[in-house]
């Protein structure tokens, strides 16, 4: 992340598109473009999409090419303000006071001194305000967490500020790149949605997938990455419970890379299917149709 | 996606805006929800584009006008029109064009899955004579019911205590017995008063609604007990949010839309035109399928009550009703099967292939057959697998 540039952010989107690609992302045109523009506007971008086509990934990217520090908040059901946002050290208050008292030092500095930055524990969304233009905050799978969450995090958003009533307000000098992801188990609120930036990231083309591929696992042989990718997309066109995305595009490549060939036989494809299908009845379903699979790759 | 061609966009800056805020204006014409500050963003973001390049217009628009993945062929449509002018078929109306739905609302398609099981004008069925041993009334049919008969039972149905099942959440409140101590607010006494030791505060997780989904079975051999049953889904309905309803003989079909008409009687009408194969034949097995495949998967059932209303008679293979209720057991909390054919005895042994096939994955059986039984059944609901 060091040598990441930090003479400012890119000033075209294939200028984007070309360092995210040194940073082994490989970004479309549309993804890029709304990259650029919440870069620009600094406006947060919502990303949904399929499991496994590099939502999440999209913002490490995003931290290594402007030399920022990722900060992820992971949501998750009843996460709420004090496990998103700041908490004090309770316990921590609790035994300054006793101490405290046992000195008899109660005037008004100690008092408010229990209220200093000593006990407040930081969490990722005033750490992302704290370190503002330094940052890029990625709030991950938002759908997981409930409405009333989506509720606060709809202000936070709009204002980037937060008040902390011992304290006062912290508001962010310069906004962090905001990157949220949602894998749509549920509808996100539309004021949400209206926020942000939004862009659904589909499956890639066969083309754009061998890319992905040979960039991400440079090693491999041709063949067999050509191979892994056309079945890969004949899997997609089953009925399958949980298609595979690029993540399990590229775990097959690296399970079959320490098995060692140069191409993909029908025993190597069953003993590896663990990391391209993740449910029983998909792999059924494979098995029977392993051999067409593999043939026609 | 547009091709966006070799088209430009005329480049004088005020016709430039006035441009770009018509192609706003074209999108809410098809009925897409455009704001105000949409248009103001789209705009932002062409200043930092190049307005006179079609891929980043393009790109620009649909990242942000478009705020959902079903917009995207409509606005693909609308922006080949206005700025390729690609004309749009007319016969078409646009705004209902959004494709399958995605949501928790829209209509299901149904594969025709036996052709001639189509339940013809009045006649009876005789298919469904083959699994049943109830002879069809067609007096009985939910959609026949007279006027008076529904408003009795609406009376009836209205006092029933209909609580949805709720579940534990991991949000947190304060209580008296709670499990947890309330550090937070204890910290807080402790502060407040030095001296005197601080009260135990306690705090536990809240409570929240569980989703319900009802399965309701509205074939031949159920026809004394399908409107009470569709009756009752109607008032569950009413009562909570997260209720979602089904019915099936031969096929499944999801009425949950039309129970949300304020006028039960329109509500029930609506949710019987909807289902097409009352009082037919049933198969469970192919019915419970399509729910884990089309419906389960998505999440609909996840953390559910799912009460499954049928008799258990099923024209189709218990090997596939079993391997549907093996999955929809993974798909949900809690299945309750409620049994009209049991009567008061609910513990006595499955009495058809079908509720033997599918007895392993039943959590609580129940009888429904009469109003005193879906009495007990609503008061038990609340609690139903905590």
């Amino acid at each position: 992340m060091s040598e990441a540039t930090a003479d400012g952010s890119p000033a075209s989107v294939p200028e984007l598109q070309q360092r995210l690609r040194s940073r082994g992302y490989l970004a479309g045109r549309g993804l890029a473009t709304t990259a650029f523009i919440g870069l620009r506007l600094g406006q947060p971008i919502l990303l949904e999409g399929e499991v496994g086509v590099g939502k999440t990934e999209l913002a490490k990217s995003l931290a290594a090419v402007h030399g920022r520090e990722l900060i992820r908040l992971q949501c998750y059901e009843g996460i709420d303000t004090h496990q998103a946002l700041y908490e004090w050290d309770y316990a921590r208050q609790i035994l300054h006071v006793r101490a405290l008292s046992e000195r008899e030092l109660t005037d008004s500095d100690a008092v408010s001194g229990l209220y200093s930055k000593d006990f407040l524990l930081e969490r990722p969304l005033l750490r992302a305000l704290r370190s503002g233009g330094d940052a890029v905050l990625l709030i991950d799978e938002i759908d997981r967490a409930d409405d009333e969450f989506e509720a606060f995090l709809l202000e936070f958003l709009s204002e980037f500020q937060i008040t902390i009533p011992e304290i006062g307000r912290v508001a962010a000098t310069e906004r962090p790149i905001v990157v949220l992801t949602s894998n749509r188990t549920r509808e996100l609120h539309d004021a949400l949605k209206r926020r942000c930036l939004y862009h659904w990231i589909g499956y890639p083309t066969v083309d754009e997938e061998l890319e992905i591929v040979r960039l991400r696992a440079p090693g491999v042989a041709n063949k067999l990455v050509e191979q892994v990718v056309s079945a890969v997309h004949q899997l997609r066109d089953m009925d399958l419970v949980k298609p595979p995305g690029v993540a399990e595009t590229l775990d097959w490549v690296d399970a079959l890379g320490v098995l060692g060939g140069e191409k993909l036989n029908g025993e190597a494809a069953a003993d590896t299917l663990g990391s391209v299908i993740k449910d029983r009845d998909d792999l059924e379903l494979v098995h029977a149709e392993l051999d067409r699979l593999v043939a026609d790759g | 996606m547009a091709d966006p061609g070799s088209t430009t966009v005329p480049d004088t800056p005020v016709g430039v805006v006035d441009r770009f805020v018509g192609f706003g204006h074209a999108l809410r014409e098809h009925g897409l929800p455009v704001g105000s500050d949409d248009v103001l963003n789209f705009c932002a973001a062409i200043a930092e584009l190049s307005p006179g390049d079609p891929h980043d217009v393009y790109w620009g628009g649909r990242t942000t006008l478009v705020h959902r993945r079903d917009h995207l062929p409509v606005y693909d449509k609308v922006f080949r029109a206005y700025f390729l002018h690609v004309p749009t078929p007319p016969d078409k109306p646009t705004p209902a064009e959004h494709p399958a739905p995605q949501g928790s609302t829209g209509t299901l398609h149904i594969p025709d899955s036996e052709p001639g099981d189509e339940p013809g004008g009045d006649q009876p069925l005789v298919l469904g004579l083959q699994a049943s041993s109830v002879e069809i009334e067609r007096e009985k049919r939910f959609a026949a019911c007279s006027e008076e008969e529904l408003a009795r039972l609406r009376r009836i149905m209205a006092r029933i205590r209909l609580e949805p099942p709720r579940r534990r959440t991991r949000r947190q409140t304060h209580s008296r017995a709670g499990a947890r101590i309330d550090i937070r607010r204890m910290a807080r006494d402790a502060m407040r008063l030095s001296d005197v030791a601080p009260e135990l505060r306690r705090i536990d997780r809240k409570e929240r609604a569980r989703p319900l989904v009802l399965i309701l079975d509205v074939s031949g051999s159920m026809a004394d007990h399908s409107r009470n049953l569709l009756q009752f889904a109607y008032s569950m309905r009413r009562a909570a949010q997260k209720v979602e309803v089904f019915c099936f003989g031969t096929r499944l079909t999801r009425i949950t839309p039309a129970l949300d008409r304020r006028n039960p009687d329109d509500a029930m009408s609506l949710a019987a035109a909807r289902v097409l194969d009352w009082d037919g034949g049933t198969r469970i097995g192919a019915s419970l399928d399509h729910f884990v495949r089309t419906w389960g998967r998505r999440g609909l059932s996840r953390g559910a009550t799912v009460v499954i209303c049928s008799d258990g008679l099923d024209r189709g293979g218990p090997r596939q009703l079993t391997e549907s209720m093996e999955k929809l057991s993974r798909l949900s909390h809690r299945i309750i099967w409620m049994n009209p054919l049991i009567g008061n005895d609910v513990d006595a042994p499955p009495n058809t292939l079908g509720m033997l096939a599918a007895a392993p994955y039943i959590d609580e059986l129940a009888s429904g057959h009469d109003l005193a039984s879906l009495e007990r059944f609503a008061a038990r609901l609340p609690t139903a697998g905590g």
